[in-house]
């Protein structure tokens, strides 16, 4: 927003206008969150009283309080997935700390503990981001699997307690029937934020967000503020943590993980660019509560179970859309731009309908020659210094796991089996790592990976029921839906402007929908023996599609390395507007990209349903954070630009043969889990960004 | 608020929420307003769950008594919360529940019992002393499956262990359970142990891990939560025959059902691995009828019967021994002692496959697949 408001000639003597304009996400999250308020009151059979609000404004608190932190980090540039494991691990230490025969708690002693052990995460994350100058996404992800290990050792099953007086204190009223804690407790932590906006830390956080070289250049200490920002952050999911606790007044390990992906629909919804330097936490505290009185709109309205998820999608687009609607914004820029060719075609002006003559500079060819000729080729590893450095690490900690496997389980360098099966599983992140890795490529991301792999494999097993024959329909078919998938994935965030995040989370939600009418539920049909054979036979010492990973990886080397879509792709990852300027087509490459990623995932359905034999709803949800920890510690850059495919099969073979490793060892599944993450942690050390100059 | 605007209220609705809400809005006078709040819808015991209960609802003994209004809540406690107050708030005379967390939901189960409103929680527990639990015993799954497993192995030998959702209670109290009687035979070594998520798919992945640095020859038997046929057609393809196929206790999935039936027998529809093997079992379940049978002992609550707060339903196992195939899936079929359905029938191997109650006769086979209730 910052950016358009000093590119659009603002008329003098508007301040006001100039604050709506600034604040726009915010003020449509707000009028949007009103509507739904308006709906939920006007199909309810009586009117909103003051109980009702007083139980919304609890409801959505928790996921309000922990958003508002995800905002910070977001703001400074960063991201968090660690969020949600931080609100389980309060919720136990909590809950496994209060002494139920004790006759009061002190509620500030308790949300301090929360806050306390939120910000200690946060100076963790801190740490490695800050100091060590390590991608956000993928320390976050550590954290989050160490966080999980160690919330299960606190406590691994439900249970526990929690004082009922910080459920009378937090879900109380602030001022008896007119004004409810919960809110009260957001409107602290806001002010604490536009007080610390006011300060000169605040003016950094927004500087270091927008262009943290910059932000460098003029003397902020950005190690300082991302520092800060992630320990603020951790706080506020400690006070989310605290929160939680007080209203379920026990402790479950795994009551956080789930807020996850709605937090970052919360913050898009409310009008934060991901990305950093624009938006702010007042539209992601709508946004949360957008989000969370869609519970109580498809309630009233009786939506069907099985269309909760799409109903849902649907609302989330429309509401990133209703955040969107201004003269700059993308729809209208394209509207605009494709009236202009209109006219223009109708005029026979139109680059294509002009009498094409070869305007090229003419530069004398000898040049080139001259200069190779004074200086010889570089020899291979200083042509791709760049890549081997990033590309590398993956490969030198491979081979360290499996020595280690060789000399903890033994049976391994020697043995075929081993390495067979380590191919054969990795096949399926090898294969999502394409897509998801070329949609990371351009700066985006691809959430709907989990669903198009479930609707491919069920529609797959459907069709083709145990018959060879039926794959010669049922193939392209699949693969056709999924092209579909990823065209519109690929529409909405490039014609409609929808931020990657909220569009392939909402085709996410619809694709389960879709899935749950398509099978009613329960998915029917198997696979088939030929593509059984595919996945599970051995053709001497190797199953057959491995051999057709090795033709993959080497087409999807040359794909991304020697083609003009995979110059474009990085082109468009390394600056928008100068690839858009340089002549690329954006619009085409982009929706190409998420076509591929969809292909790609549903490459993997059909794999899946191979291996398994049959399909299951919910079979890729266990590919989402995985096809995109893969490519992180593969050297990619999270935010786009940056990567080769051959690090992020690295990344693949790192994950397995360290996922092969625990699996052999009868280590308790939380000490597994802490280890995961750290060795992860440990892989991505050597990635560290070059110290900013 | 005027009667105009109700009227106008009334038609918005028939507009925006289709048909079905201002019918059931019509008559709801008349009927029982019970919800139900489902967890995450996306997995297969869930939608059979689901199914099993709307057929319930459809059953001619309670389709003029009930107006049942199903919700889904995802993996998401919090939004549970809110679900329950929400219905709550709407005027619900029970609630049926599968509670995403035994814990999380208590005070807002309290509130609801203030309220007067029945909560029912099947297959998982709810901790909150005025609900309702409809469940098996978990403790009890786990040390039947385990105690078969050391008999058949003699006392004696290395197995290997496939878990469920670690942090749950189910899991914890299962696999608690088994180790207990494990550790009572000297000689029996779990060599292995991994996450199965209760998903044939997983337990795929993570035995495939495990056998990477092993061989199946050193392995002599298998407890897992759920994973048993495809434990199955894994040795199957690793190129062992039938007859020495490992001895696993594991869950009640119909293609596990159909391997355990006698080699050679003649089953509709039939394709290996999906086929007879004759595989040595001990199949169990969270049975997915608990769901409607919870829903049935809400409308006999609400009409003032006495229903118990805690229903332990026994415990679904079928071993080998027992096994026996049903002909069309009906419920007097099933109540004759049939335990498994053809593949012809129910195409999916991964479909749960305890589906019978004594108390339940009012759904069968069709209940479960398509949500249609028995005449």
């Amino acid at each position: 927003m910052s950016s358009a408001t000093l590119s659009s000639p603002v008329s003098g003597g508007v301040g006001l206008r100039r604050a709506l304009v600034r604040n726009r996400g915010a003020l449509i999250a707000a009028i949007v969150l009103a509507i739904l308020l308006f709906i939920v009151d006007w199909v309810s059979a009586g009117p909103l009283t003051y109980f009702d609000v007083s139980f919304l404004s609890s409801g959505g608190a928790t996921s309000a309080l922990a958003a508002i932190g995800q905002t910070i980090v977001i703001l400074s540039g960063g991201f968090d997935l660690s969020a949600g494991a931080v609100i389980s691990l309060v919720n136990v230490v909590l809950a496994s700390s209060m002494d139920p025969m004790a006759p009061g708690a002190s509620i500030m002693l308790w949300t301090a503990v929360g806050i306390g052990v939120g910000m200690a995460v946060g100076a963790f994350n801190g740490f490695f981001i800050a100091v060590l100058r390590m991608q956000p996404i993928v320390v976050t992800l550590s954290t989050m699997f160490i966080l999980q290990g160690v919330t299960l050792l606190v406590m691994d099953k439900p249970g526990g307690f929690v004082s009922p007086d910080l459920g009378t204190f937090y879900l109380g009223d602030a001022i008896t029937g007119w004004l409810p804690m919960p809110l009260v407790v957001i409107g602290m932590v806001l002010l604490a934020w536009f007080w610390l906006k006011g300060t000169r830390f605040g003016t950094a956080l927004y500087a270091v967000g927008s262009d943290a070289d910059s932000a460098a250049a003029v003397g902020i200490n950005v190690v300082l503020v991302r520092f800060a920002v992630y320990v603020i952050a951790g706080g506020c999911y400690g006070l989310a943590g605290v929160f939680i606790s007080a209203q379920t007044g026990s402790g479950d390990p795994l009551v956080g993980n789930p807020l996850l992906l709605s937090m970052f629909a919360a913050v898009v919804v409310g009008g934060t660019r991901l990305g950093g330097g624009q938006g702010g936490p007042v539209g992601t505290v709508f946004g949360a509560y957008i989000l969370m009185i869609v519970v109580n709109i498809l309630l009233v309205l009786n939506v069907s179970a099985y269309y909760s998820t799409i109903a849902e999608g649907t609302i989330l687009v429309l509401a990133a859309l209703a955040g969107s609607i201004s003269h700059a914004s993308v729809l209208a820029v394209q509207l605009r731009a494709a009236r202009a060719r209109l006219a223009a075609w109708r005029a026979g002006i139109l680059p294509s309908q002009l009498e094409r003559v070869d305007r090229r500079l003419k530069i004398a060819r000898p040049l080139q020659d001259q200069r190779s000729q004074a200086s010889p080729r570089p020899a291979f590893h200083l042509r791709n210094a760049e890549t081997l450095r990033y590309a590398l690490p993956a490969y030198v900690c491979l081979i360290i796991i499996v020595v280690v496997t060789q000399i903890w389980l033994g049976r391994t360098i020697l043995n075929p089996g081993y390495w067979n099966s380590l191919l054969v599983l990795s096949t399926f992140l090898a294969v999502l790592a394409l897509g998801q890795g070329t949609v990371i490529l351009t700066g985006g991301l691809d959430l709907s990976v989990p669903w198009t792999i479930g609707i491919s494999g069920i529609v797959l097993a459907g069709m083709v029921n145990g018959s060879d024959v039926a794959l010669v329909y049922a193939l392209p078919t699949v693969l056709l839906i999924a092209c579909a998938i990823g065209f519109a994935n690929g529409f909405g965030i490039v014609y409609l402007g929808i931020s990657p995040i909220v569009m392939t989370l909402a085709t996410n939600g619809i694709l389960q929908g879709c899935a749950l009418l398509y099978s009613q539920g329960t998915p029917a049909g198997f696979s088939s023996p030929m593509l059984r054979w595919f996945m599970t036979a051995r053709l001497g010492l190797v199953t057959p599609v491995v051999l057709l990973m090795v033709v993959f990886v080497v087409a999807a080397v040359l794909l991304l390395g020697r083609t003009p879509f995979g110059r474009r792709v990085y082109g468009i990852g390394n600056g928008l507007r100068a690839a858009r300027l340089s002549g690329i087509g954006v619009e085409r490459t982009l929706i190409l990209v998420y076509m591929l990623s969809a292909v790609c995932a549903a490459l993997v359905g059909i794999m899946l349903t191979g291996f398994s034999g049959q399909a299951s709803l919910g079979m890729g949800d266990d590919y989402l954070l995985p096809s995109i920890a893969v490519v992180v510690v593969g050297g990619a850059l999270i935010t786009g630009g940056r990567g080769h495919y051959l690090g992020m099969l690295g990344g693949v073979l790192l994950l397995t043969a360290l996922q092969m490793l625990l699996a052999g060892t009868t280590l308790p599944y939380a000490t597994r889990a802490i280890l995961y993450g750290l060795v992860v942690l440990g892989a991505v050390m050597a990635l560290r960004e070059r110290r900013l100059q | 608020m005027g009667i105009g605007l109700k009227v106008r209220r009334l038609t918005l609705l028939a507009g925006m929420a289709a048909c079905a809400f201002g019918l059931s809005a019509a008559q709801a006078a008349e009927k029982h307003k019970i919800f139900l709040s489902m967890s995450y819808i996306g997995n297969d015991w869930q939608a059979e769950a689901a199914n099993m209960v709307k057929a319930m609802a459809a059953h001619k003994s309670l389709a003029d008594k009930v107006d049942l209004q199903v919700q889904v809540a995802g993996p998401n406690a919090q939004r549970q919360i809110q679900q329950i107050n929400a219905m709550v708030q709407s005027g619900a005379e029970a609630i049926v529940v599968y509670p995403i967390s035994p814990t999380a939901l208590n005070q807002v189960v309290k509130n609801a019992c203030d309220k007067g409103v029945k909560v029912f929680a099947y297959d998982a527990e709810i901790t909150e002393p005025c609900a309702y639990n409809v469940h098996i015993d978990q403790l009890e799954a786990g040390r039947v499956t385990a105690e078969w497993l050391a008999k058949k192995l003699n006392g004696k030998g290395n197995i290997i262990a496939i878990t469920g959702v670690p942090g749950t209670s189910v899991d914890d109290q299962r696999t608690k359970a088994a180790k207990e009687v494990f550790a009572k035979y000297p000689d029996i070594k779990i060599v292995g142990e991994a996450v199965g998520m209760w998903s044939q798919a997983v337990a795929r992945t993570e035995l495939s891990k495990i056998l990477a640095t092993r061989n199946w020859d050193d392995i002599n038997g298998l407890w897992m939560q759920v994973g048993c046929f495809t434990a199955n057609s894994m040795q199957l393809e690793a190129g062992k025959k039938t007859s020495e196929l490992l001895p696993c206790a594991g869950e009640g999935s119909n293609g596990g059902r159909i391997q355990m039936l006698p080699e050679g027998t003649e089953v509709e529809g039939a394709a290996s691995p999906y086929a007879p093997l004759g595989a040595q079992r001990i199949s169990y379940a969270s049975p997915p009828y608990s769901g409607a049978l919870a829903l049935k002992l809400a409308v006999e609550a609400i009409e003032g019967k006495d229903v118990p707060k805690t229903t332990i339903l026994p415990l679904p196992v079928v071993t080998s021994e027992t096994i026996k195939l049903c002909d069309e899936g009906t419920w007097a079929e099933m109540k004759a002692g049939c335990n498994a359905f053809k593949p012809s029938l129910v195409s999916n191997p991964g479909w749960f496959a305890s589906i019978f109650s004594d108390q339940t006769p009012e759904i069968g086979l069709a209940a479960a697949l398509v949500g249609q209730p028995e005449e």
